[in-house]
């Protein structure tokens, strides 16, 4: 579904690496490519544009605040000619917060001072997305429920529901793989691959509140369906 | 004078001293008196005829006849009874205008004054009714000028400009009074020489704009020569222009307040970009400086190194601090709702605040349950916490709980040092902002922890309390969040 998506195999991944520090781009893309990702930088937004006239990343990493086009601008350029992953890496600031970011344009949000192994986590995940084949409109699950993951919304019998983002990541997942079974261990990886202390516990209980938001009826789930010592599955109920 | 157009409106001493009523006449009402004269006008004609008649057969006869006596008694009982008969019926007819007229007089009196009455003929009664008429006319017409008064008083906005509100107010002024003309001046009243009064041509009146501490300005116009003009008027119209005095005064001091509002928001606005520049120019460095210890660290480690990473870390949290401040007081923050496990959340921050000299316990009673926070915005209360601990427990164990309260469904993360605690009457106090434990005793840190904390905890669904002092020594805070009691594979 991405234009220039990581195949998997066609080699190392690309990472375009946005930031106007160059004490940040030249430190980031020397431990990004200890790990093995083919690194390219750009110190603003019109370089970065540049550069992906000259070929597309599989990912891109941009800093919000920058002097010449802020971060903002370039994702919406970005997205505008493909659908690539972007990772926001950013100082908190006080007028934008992460969520509206995150719907808008990117995929993940680090903030600076970053801390490597937490944001090599999410590039990790970011990536193992890539792979789950999601439809980019909305995917009508039954007559009360259409779930629309790129805006992590959903729309239950008829009334809009936000869904916060590990919910969206754990139904993207559960939608890449509609109709079979998701292990336990796959959902824990793909909601909270970046934190140590998440244990099967984290699942069930969001499950049992994504239940809450998106079931017609949450004590007889129709939607998500529990397989007990396995898993989840996503179904879909023929429309009426 | 100052307070003249304050004076309210009184018209009976406006209009001179009420006059007693004066009683004309025997205390006879005028039915009575009507039907008596009537009875008498028939009646003593009669008797003196009758005793005529006696009297004339006394010195006929010489002598009385008792029939004719029995007779003419007989004849004298009739006509009165006749009389009275005749008289109350004329009468009934005779009062019945003035009874109309007391009617209409009563309603008038009870505010009715729309009742008018209609006699034939042009006697004294009739011109009774008409003057009765004329006055309810008047009376009418007066209630209603006073009413568009009142209106016009009522109708100034403070978001007018000045031109508008004087342009309605003059505007209303001719309305009200029956003005030709109508203007107001601005200024000292005594500045403006009152113009001269000629008979036969428009009269000149004015009033003060008056406030009881100043006076702004004139109200001035011209009225029709026929227009009578009282005390009565006189004292509507300062009334009136003390109202646009007011109105004038309000509209100065909303200017003020919005003024003062527009002057704030800017201020709001210019201390959210100088937070946002200093955090963007704090962090940028710090992100490099951080970074690249890390990385000289995990290639041959140092504890020096370590040493810069934490203190880098250190800056970070407080310029979070002053960035949550930020959104805090503008609205924009919004937790997000993630499922949480609490103890090894307590633990990391722990860990992240570098304090190995001092004990740590972590007790974890929430039997499974988890908490439902923003995992950002918890870190930021537990550092808080944590780091207060260490700063005002004097190197003394901390001992932080986590556990379950099923019953309202919420998790308690309890953080106890056992430093000198809180004296009773700082125990709010510490949760204002720039409020540290003991008022500049120790000056470090923003003064924004636990103010910022406790809203958080709060956006969260929360809330963060001191608890009451157990023994003599330590203070411990209680965060309460949103729980989830354990679920399992079902």
């Amino acid at each position: 579904m991405l234009a220039g998506g990581w195949r998997g195999g066609g080699g190392a991944p690309r990472i375009l690496i946005v930031d106007d520090d160059p004490n940040l781009l030249v430190l980031l893309a020397d431990q990004l490519r200890n790990d093995g990702f083919e690194i390219q930088t750009a110190r603003d937004g019109e370089e970065a544009l540049r550069r992906l006239d000259g070929g597309w990343p599989d990912l891109l990493i941009v800093d919000m605040m920058m002097a010449r086009m802020d971060g903002l601008t370039l994702a919406r350029e970005i997205k505008a000619r493909a659908d690539l992953p972007i990772i926001v890496l950013s100082a908190i600031d006080t007028a934008d917060s992460k969520a509206d970011l995150l719907e808008e344009v990117a995929e993940d949000y680090v903030t600076k001072p970053y801390h490597y192994p937490e944001l090599r986590a999410r590039i990790a995940r970011v990536m193992r997305r890539l792979g789950d084949k999601v439809p980019r409109r909305e995917l009508i699950l039954g007559p009360e429920l259409t779930l629309d993951l790129r805006r992590r919304a959903a729309t239950v019998k008829g009334q809009p529901v936000q869904l916060t983002p590990t919910e969206s990541r754990l139904l993207y997942a559960l939608a890449a793989n509609l109709g079979n079974t998701v292990s336990t261990e796959t959902l824990l990886d793909r909601g909270w691959g970046d934190t140590d202390d998440a244990d099967p516990s984290y699942v069930w209980v969001t499950m049992r509140r994504l239940r809450q938001k998106i079931e017609p009826d949450p004590d007889h789930p129709v939607h998500l369906v529990t397989v007990r010592g396995i898993g989840y599955r996503l179904v879909q109920q023929p429309t009426a | 004078m100052s307070d003249a157009g304050r004076r309210p409106i009184d018209l009976s001493t406006a209009t001179g001293a009420r006059a007693e009523p004066q009683r004309i006449g025997p205390s006879m009402s005028f039915r009575a008196r009507l039907t008596l004269g009537l009875v008498l006008s028939a009646v003593l004609p009669l008797l003196v005829f009758g005793v005529v008649l006696l009297l004339v057969e006394v010195i006929r006869t010489g002598d009385l006849d008792p029939n004719l006596v029995r007779v003419a008694l007989f004849v004298f009982a009739a006509a009165v009874i006749v009389a009275v008969l005749i008289a109350y019926v004329l009468t009934t007819n005779l009062t019945a205008p003035l009874k109309a007229v007391s009617r209409a007089v009563e309603r008038a009196s009870a505010g009715d004054l729309s009742v008018r009455v209609e006699v034939a003929g042009e006697d004294e009664l009739a011109r009774l009714v008409e003057s009765h008429n004329r006055l309810a006319a008047a009376l009418e017409q007066r209630n209603a000028e006073l009413r568009r008064i009142l209106l016009a008083i009522g109708e100034t906005s403070p978001r007018d400009s000045l031109e508008r509100l004087l342009a309605h107010a003059t505007r209303s002024a001719r309305a009200a009074f029956g003005m030709i003309d109508a203007r107001i001046e601005l200024g000292d009243p005594a500045e403006i020489p009152p113009e001269e009064d000629i008979p036969g041509e428009a009269r000149p009146v004015r009033a003060v704009l008056a406030l009881p501490d100043e006076r702004l300005g004139l109200l001035l116009g011209h009225l029709p020569a026929t227009r009578a003009w009282d005390a009565a008027d006189q004292d509507l119209l300062e009334l009136f222009a003390s109202e646009v005095a007011v109105a004038i005064r309000n509209l100065e001091l909303f200017d003020q307040v919005e003024r003062q509002r527009l002057q704030l928001v800017e201020l709001d606005q210019a201390k959210d970009e100088f937070l946002r520049g200093i955090s963007h120019n704090l962090q940028t460095p710090l992100t490099s400086i951080r970074a690249y210890a890390e990385q000289m660290g995990s290639e041959q480690p140092d504890p020096r190194l370590a040493i810069i990473v934490e203190q880098s870390d250190r800056l970070y949290r407080i310029v979070r601090q002053l960035v949550a401040t930020s959104r805090l007081e503008s609205g924009t923050l919004r937790p997000a709702t993630e499922v949480l496990a609490i103890a090894p959340r307590v633990r990391r921050a722990w860990d992240a605040l570098g304090a190995s000299s001092v004990g740590f316990e972590l007790e974890d009673d929430a039997a499974g349950w988890l908490a439902i926070a923003d995992p950002d915005q918890l870190d930021q209360v537990l550092w808080a916490l944590l780091d207060n601990a260490v700063r005002y427990g004097g190197g003394t164990p901390i001992r932080a709980r986590v556990a379950a309260r099923p019953a309202d469904a919420r998790l308690a993360i309890t953080i106890a040092d056992q430093g000198s605690g809180v004296r009773p009457e700082d125990r709010e106090r510490i949760f204002d902002r720039y409020e540290r434990g003991a008022a500049g005793v120790r000056a470090e840190g923003t003064g924004l922890g636990l103010y910022v904390s406790r809203s958080l905890c709060r956006a969260m669904g929360g809330d963060l309390a001191l608890e009451a002092p157990e023994g003599a020594v330590g203070a411990t805070f209680t965060i309460l969040l949103p729980g989830e009691p354990p679920a399992t594979d079902s």
